[in-house]
């Protein structure tokens, strides 16, 4: 059920995003920082999956609030002339590889009991 | 929270994301940017993008400031019949300076550089013989003008009072903009003043065209001559009175 429904928000979203409109390049900045947010916080969600604590509140709330706080922190970066948004990224893309890896050694895990299992 | 409610919520916001990422990346797609090492190029070529947003914004609000100062000119002047006058002469006054776009018979004669490599001996000795110059288009201007054309434009670019055409490097500068072969010229008047003088045996088209320029005459019944897109403005002239 979950699986499905994210398959179809995601095809969904493809076939909008191919028929929407573009954003100025001016701010396609602040839309790629919202996006790693986002995926950061997609990946955080999977990783809470699979510890079995996953809240959908404080997913979505983490999913909407990334973004947005991202976007002012690049906003006020670029008026302090400082490139906050690169912080943003590294704090993001850092994450982002830890719940990875969270993932990856869930699964292995896994594969190696059911292997033990077998045997 | 049941199972439902979880799967909308997540189905939305995935959706969310990839329409995001979707537009981000026909954004970059549009803007031709490949992801570079060097971060100096990265902001001279973000620079040169915003700088361009901000042109064509500007030349959008300028087209419809031009548009309003002509509406407010209209409304200003319907009332009486002097006014009226003038507004037909503002009218008459622009088709003049060339901030109209006018249209009328006339001709369009389209040189174009001869790529092709001939046997000519001429052509071999001096290929530049074969591309049109700056001085061949002031030329035709100048011969046109004689015909009693009343609108010129070269490539798109209306040739006013104050149009200089000349050469920078490879390209050819007409009122400040660049344009490259194929050299489409349109000038309205008489065709059969036209063809007199563009024509004739030993004319400067001839000329061209034994030279190796690949030179096409057009005579039409409608020929469409866009506005001059600049701004005209004297600083030391007054006045006289």
């Amino acid at each position: 059920m979950v699986f499905i429904a994210i398959i179809v928000g995601c095809m969904l979203g493809a076939i909008i995003g191919i028929y929407a409109p573009i954003v100025p390049y001016t701010y396609s900045g602040y839309l790629a920082i919202a996006i790693i947010a986002a995926l950061d916080s997609v990946f955080g969600g999977i990783a809470a999956t699979l510890k079995k604590n996953f809240d959908l509140k404080i997913f979505v709330s983490g999913f909407f609030g990334n973004a947005i706080l991202s976007i002012l922190l690049t906003f006020l970066g670029q008026k302090l002339n400082v490139d906050i948004y690169l912080a943003a990224i590294v704090v993001f893309v850092g994450r982002m590889f830890n719940n990875l890896a969270m993932i990856r050694r869930y699964y292995i895990e896994k594969l190696a009991t059911r292997k033990a299992k077998k045997e | 929270m049941n199972k439902k409610q979880i799967s909308i919520t997540l189905g939305l916001m995935c959706m969310i994301l990839t329409v995001s990422i979707f537009i981000q990346i026909k954004t970059i797609w549009r803007a031709n940017t490949t992801v570079s090492q060097s971060f100096t190029e990265n902001g001279l070529r973000d620079e040169v993008l915003k700088w361009k947003e901000k042109y064509d914004n500007a030349y959008y609000e300028l087209g419809k400031a031009e548009d309003e100062l002509k509406e407010v000119r209209e409304s200003a002047s319907q009332d009486d019949a002097t006014s009226l006058a003038k507004q037909e002469q503002i009218k008459e006054n622009n088709i003049l300076l060339g901030l109209t776009e006018v249209k009328g018979q006339g001709i369009k004669i389209t040189l174009t550089d001869n790529k092709a490599s001939s046997n000519d001996l001429m052509s071999m000795v001096n290929p530049s013989s074969r591309i049109v110059h700056n001085n061949d288009l002031l030329e035709i201007v100048n011969a046109l003008k004689n015909a009693d054309a009343e609108a010129i434009s070269i490539n798109g670019q209306r040739i006013v009072s104050t149009t200089a055409i000349t050469c920078e490097g490879t390209v050819i500068k007409v009122n400040g903009q660049k344009i490259s072969s194929p050299f489409e010229i349109k000038a309205i008047g008489s065709q059969a003043l036209f063809s007199g003088s563009l024509t004739m045996p030993g004319g400067y088209l001839e000329i061209m065209e034994n030279d190796g320029v690949l030179v096409d005459i057009e005579y039409l019944d409608e020929v469409i001559i866009e506005k001059y897109d600049g701004v005209i403005s004297y600083k030391y002239v007054h006045n006289n009175d």
